[in-house]
């Protein structure tokens, strides 16, 4: 469960299984958030922080949890309806 | 003519709302890490802070919150506007 580096990814993403006979066309590929906090547990104390400011902007305290929403649907409009 | 507040109004706000939004991620740490000592401190900081903010914004642009000091002995201000949607 710990991970010191950032090595986790904040949106993961998997393709859903399209049969034959289903009659809405494949989703393609489907996203959900994986946010920082599932990967740190405990919190430990000291974490780096953001400057007040900073804090109230984007919504915490400490910069770990920090997680901005980016649609990921409107980002692969592009290829395909995924 | 339409009433508008003066910048610092909005300024003096703003701070305000930096300072008790710290407060309140430190309140909710603190729950679940009452030992920490460096927090605590940086939650009486801010604590003492938040209080200097309104006390400056209060003498300057009437009652903040519902049990503030009415600061004027002839006139309800609480009842008066702008009101937070307004603002």
């Amino acid at each position: 469960m710990k991970s010191n580096p950032e090595t986790f990814t904040k949106v993961k993403s998997y393709v859903p299984f399209h049969g034959p006979c289903d009659p809405c066309p494949p989703i393609g590929r489907k996203y959900y958030s994986t946010p920082p906090n599932l990967y740190l547990g405990f919190q430990p104390p000291n974490l780096p922080q953001f400057s007040p400011a900073e804090a109230l902007k984007s919504g915490t305290l400490w910069a770990f949890f920090y997680d901005f929403y980016e649609n990921p649907y409107k980002k692969r409009a592009g290829k395909g309806n995924g | 003519m339409v009433k508008t507040l003066p910048q610092e109004y909005y300024k003096q706000l703003e701070e305000i709302q930096v300072a008790d939004f710290v407060l309140i991620e430190l309140t909710l740490y603190l729950d679940t890490h009452p030992t920490d000592m460096q927090a605590i401190q940086q939650y009486n900081q801010y604590a003492h802070y938040s209080k200097q903010l309104k006390e400056k914004f209060e003498a300057a642009f009437g009652p903040l919150e519902q049990g503030s000091l009415n600061r004027t002995p002839e006139f309800w201000a609480w009842k008066s506007g702008p009101w937070p949607w307004q603002v």
